[in-house]
């Protein structure tokens, strides 16, 4: 302890102090202005560096939201155009079965034809929807131009069979919508899996009603013939021809396979045959294409009323597994929208999680801030009344 | 009679001086560095009178300056480490600031970029969502020279405080030499005054370069910096010499001349303000331009690699996105070969951004760090098939090296200032994966496209169209050749792609792989653009860039915090050194108002003393009056 201190070091010790409650007072009015503890990194800089890092993963969270917009608009576009699609298509299997019925006229049947033509732009016109920003739904990533051409009376895709996938969460990936090729194109006739037909050049009057899998379940995959010999009697020969069987026809009575069931109503003639086998793909447009050839074709004999039926009753097969098949497409879509569903809640839980960690690291606790600049503030004052105090009192006064 | 005369008169001038050393000492009570004074007062010596001795009264012995030269020397010594702190704070502060501020820092324009590329992936065809990239890639790149060039002028700034700095040095050198002279030449015959100046010019001195003051048996003072060079000693001073570093032009660096002799200054051997302008340079400016110039190319180069493996808008593979500059090789001036450096970045995750001196010594090349003087391992010969490498950076030697030639290495120094957007068409922006995948519509098995992967961007039969037919379920051939085995849930490869396929196929199904082409929204390598910041890319793969910039910010906040609290101790040090110094030398007024009023009361009494001398005369007179 000095017990002598000079003049102009008591002053410059005072005005110091004043100084640097000043400093802080300001450093703390800052704070409270900006609503941040961290005025600089130097304020803290462990935190800071960690803002950083936590502020970029904000921020990338909320793209990800802007992504998962987009993509549940195009999801959702997707799913509407399919409802409408499968639509129509439940519209085609009725007028197949109103067609079916023998006592249609043929004017009936042409206004039947009529509208199935205009369902058929209508699909076409579907499959190529946009949007809303000037790409088509259904045109994986060969969108820029509309994925379905009409050239002579066919339809073809010109897309491409990309789907895309979009992350819209940390590592979370949502499929884009599906490309026409898969929608559209690639649908399996038949039943899905199995399909039959009557061959074109039969003179008999036979009908392929049903066919299915039988209770052994020892269908090889393979296909099968079933070959009339006689109006009454027929061979069942396997793909290569070879025959692994024969049998006596009775209309009506089912016949079995390889492990297939198969059932022909009618009279067949001898040279006619029926095959069955595993299904094939063909296309929406080219179904209601079949059906409008099936429609047009001639009823006069008996022969080209079975070969309609046939026709007819393989198109109503077709219809109705492309009605599932797309409804297997919304549901995918579906599924897509209600990942993009528990995407955004995890979304929301992570940004949650980071906000509250940002702040606890970077915002001011205005309670702590408010009080320490009151205390501070007063700090101040009372080095202010000190240094007057001090400085006025001088023994020079006194003399 | 006489004496009680001589002695009141000799005791009005002792008081008279006293009082004007006080009034002197009242007067600078202000005066900065100013030493209060004060009057010795002795008796005269008596007079013998046979019955004993008579005094004579008083006289003025000298008027002293009252100096402790231990405070003065810890005031010196702490105010040249005040010194530095400060400047080191001050200039630290203002970088952290700059990486700080929303409206300069890095952070923002980053995360732009990064979340425009993401949104690219969920809309990949967009001119907007492109031009988007685009833009914020112009931001980000325009910021990073922003940044660079703020860093450069900071350094500007360094050189022109050095070079005024050592004028101001050599200046007050001269005149503390000239002042030692004139104490020295005339040791009994010193105001005070003086000695204040010479004191006063010393902690100018020390404050621009550190170090203390020591005296002299002969009343000289002699100056040395903090590393033990002397600045003044008696009547000489040393210069300080601005030179330009051998390596870098635009840089100065401090020498000093004395005695012949020229001594290169680094920081450790200057303190004060020169010493902080020097810290600063090499440990605050130098780390975070390299470190700035280390992620603007560790993205760049991170960047360009994936956006080569894309497709763009024409149907193009990628090209680089970034113009990324190459690392600076500077050759030392004296060298005398003829060679000259050609730098490139190798391996990124190896880069480590830091300066590196080469070395060659006839036969072969040596490196070492540029700071610590460390070995740094090196691999290769030089030519352009056997690059030296040095910590992920490839050096190709052109010319002829002559021994001792050295240069110096700056691998990312800089960069960002010279790193910018290599495309200005939003088409060319390679979002899509470069090949496609097909499967035949009359497929019968239940083979579906799982998902391509390009594995070799750069294999040149990439685009080339690849027809993949199964001859059974478990046969495949591509355009014709093989047969290849297939097995379930292994990928298909060839041309340096890879197929997956889910499902199984049956014999005669058909896939085909080919060019992306034209037009495409495909958004596969905008997904891979995307995560690159989270990409683990530096330090050997265990830093992603992300997590270098928060390194940045906190490597740069850090040694700002460093610096301030040094100067906050360091100003408490100095403020306890002042009131030490300040107790003993410094003026008190109430003290001063005490001794004013003794002297005044003992000059009255003195001439009370000459008023009695003329009264007892005046009885004389009137006693022998007739």
């Amino acid at each position: 302890m000095n017990n002598r201190i000079s003049t102009s070091g008591a002053y410059q010790l005072q005005l110091g102090t004043m100084l640097r409650k000043q400093a802080g007072l300001s450093h703390t009015q800052q704070q409270l202005a900006s609503g941040q503890r961290l005025v600089t990194a130097k304020d803290d800089p462990v935190a800071a560096g960690t803002a950083v890092s936590l502020d970029r993963a904000t921020a990338e969270l909320e793209r990800f939201g802007e992504n998962a917009n987009l993509l549940g608009n195009r999801l959702n576009l997707q799913e509407s155009v399919l409802a409408q699609a499968g639509d129509r298509l439940a519209r085609v299997r009725e007028l197949t079965i109103q067609a079916n019925n023998a006592a249609m006229s043929s004017e009936d049947k042409k206004a039947i034809t009529a509208e199935l033509k205009v369902i058929r732009d209508e699909m076409i016109g579907l499959a190529n929807s946009q949007d809303g920003s000037g790409r088509y739904l259904f045109g994986g990533t060969a969108d820029d131009h509309a994925p379905f051409v009409v050239s002579g009376g066919n339809v073809s895709y010109t897309g491409d069979q990309r789907q895309r996938q979009v992350e819209i969460a940390p590592d979370q990936f949502v499929s884009d919508t599906l490309p026409g090729s898969e929608l559209f194109m690639r649908v399996k006739a038949g039943d899905g899996r199995i399909d039959g037909a009557a061959a074109t050049g039969n003179t008999g009057s036979g009908v392929l009603m049903e066919f299915g899998l039988d209770s052994s379940g020892s269908w090889s995959g393979a296909g099968f013939t079933v070959a009339f010999t006689a109006p009454d009697a027929y061979e069942l020969r396997d793909a290569s021809g070879a025959v692994v069987g024969t049998g006596t026809y009775v209309s009506g009575e089912g016949i079995n396979v390889g492990g297939l069931n198969l059932r022909i109503d009618g009279a067949p003639a001898a040279g006619d045959s029926f095959s069955v086998g595993p299904a094939k793909t063909n296309d929406v447009f080219g179904m209601i294409d079949d059906l409008v050839t099936a429609l047009e074709m001639p009823d006069d004999s008996p022969t080209q009323r079975a070969a309609q039926q046939n026709a007819l009753q393989a198109s109503l097969r077709n219809a109705a597994t492309a009605q599932e098949h797309f409804i297997d497409g919304r549901a995918t879509g579906g599924a897509q929208l209600a990942a993009m569903d528990s995407a955004a809640e995890l979304r929301e839980a992570q940004s949650v999680t980071l906000e509250t960690t940002l702040s606890g690291i970077r915002d001011l606790d205005y309670a702590e801030a408010i009080s320490r600049f009151q205390l501070e503030s007063t700090a101040l004052q009372a080095a202010q009344k000190a240094f007057m105090k001090l400085q006025s009192s001088s023994l020079f006064d006194l003399m | 009679m006489a004496n009680v005369l001589s002695t009141g008169t000799g005791a009005l001038i002792a008081f008279q001086r006293a009082l004007a050393t006080v009034s002197h000492n009242v007067a600078n009570v202000a005066t900065e560095g100013y030493s209060r004074q004060r009057v010795e007062l002795s008796t005269r010596t008596p007079t013998d009178m046979g019955y004993g001795y008579v005094g004579n009264g008083v006289q003025v012995s000298d008027v002293r300056r009252i100096a402790d030269q231990l405070a003065n020397t810890r005031l010196l010594e702490s105010g040249g480490e005040l010194a530095r702190a400060q400047q080191l704070s001050g200039l630290a502060s203002r970088v952290d600031s700059l990486f700080s501020d929303k409206a300069t820092g890095l952070a923002g324009v980053w995360s732009n970029f990064f979340d425009a590329t993401t949104g690219l992936t969920s809309n990949a065809a967009s001119a907007a969502a492109r031009e988007d990239v685009l833009a914020d890639a112009n931001s980000l790149t325009a910021r990073f020279k922003q940044l660079n060039n703020q860093l450069d002028s900071l350094g500007n700034e360094v050189n022109s405080g050095l070079r005024s700095s050592a004028e101001e040095v050599n200046r007050i050198g001269a005149e503390i030499a000239r002042l030692n002279g004139e104490i020295v030449s005339n040791p009994n015959n010193v105001s005070n005054d003086l000695l204040d100046q010479r004191d006063r010019l010393v902690s100018q001195m020390v404050g621009f370069t550190g170090g203390t003051a020591v005296q002299q048996g002969d009343g000289s003072l002699n100056v040395f910096t903090s590393g033990g060079q002397a600045l003044v000693v008696g009547n000489t001073s040393s210069k300080l010499t601005v030179a330009t570093d051998p390596y870098r032009p635009e840089r100065v660096r401090l020498a000093l001349d004395g005695n012949g002799q020229q001594i290169q200054l680094n920081d450790s051997s200057l303190g004060g303000k020169i010493g902080g302008l020097m810290d600063f340079r090499s440990k605050v400016l130098d780390p975070a331009q390299s470190e700035l110039g280390r992620i603007a190319v560790g993205l760049a180069d991170a960047y360009n690699q994936q956006h080569r493996a894309g497709m763009d808008l024409n149907g193009q593979m990628g090209t680089d996105f970034f113009n990324i500059p190459a690392p600076r090789v500077n050759g030392n001036a004296n060298n005398t070969g003829s060679a000259t450096l050609t730098a490139s970045v190798g391996d990124l995750s190896k880069l480590d951004g830091k300066n590196v001196v080469l070395k060659f010594d006839g036969t072969a090349w040596s490196a070492t760090r540029a700071d610590t003087g460390a070995n740094v391992p090196l691999t290769g010969t030089g030519t352009a098939a056997d690059p030296l490498v040095i910590d992920g950076v490839e050096l190709v030697v052109g010319g002829t090296p002559a021994a001792n030639d050295r240069f110096l290495l700056q691998p990312t120094a800089g960069a960002a200032g010279g790193i910018s957007v290599a495309i200005d068409d939003p088409n060319r922006i390679a979002a899509a994966t470069p090949v496609k995948a097909k499967a035949e519509l009359d497929n019968v098995g239940t083979g579906r496209i799982g998902s391509v992967k390009v594995t070799d961007s750069t294999n040149a039969n990439l685009l080339t169209p690849a027809d993949i037919e199964f001859i059974d379920g478990t046969q495949y051939t591509v355009n014709g050749a093989g047969p290849y085995t297939y097995t379930a849930g292994q990928p298909i490869t060839a041309n340096g792609w890879s197929l997956s396929l889910d499902g199984v196929p049956a014999a005669g199904d058909k896939f085909s792989v080919g060019s992306t082409g034209a037009g495409s929204s495909d958004n596969g390598n905008a997904i891979a653009l995307g995560n690159i910041d989270d990409a683990k890319a530096l330090n050997g793969g265990t830093v992603s860039l992300n997590g270098a910039l928060g390194g940045l910010t906190t490597t740069i906040g850090s040694a700002a915090r460093q610096a301030d609290y040094a100067a906050e101790a360091q100003q408490v040090l100095y403020d306890q050194a002042q009131g030490a110094r300040d107790s003993v030398s410094g003026v008190n007024l109430d003290e001063e108002a005490a001794n004013m009023l003794r002297f005044q009361q003992a000059y009255q009494a003195a001439a009370q003393v000459i008023s009695t001398a003329d009264t007892m005369f005046q009885s004389l007179l009137s006693a022998v009056r007739r």
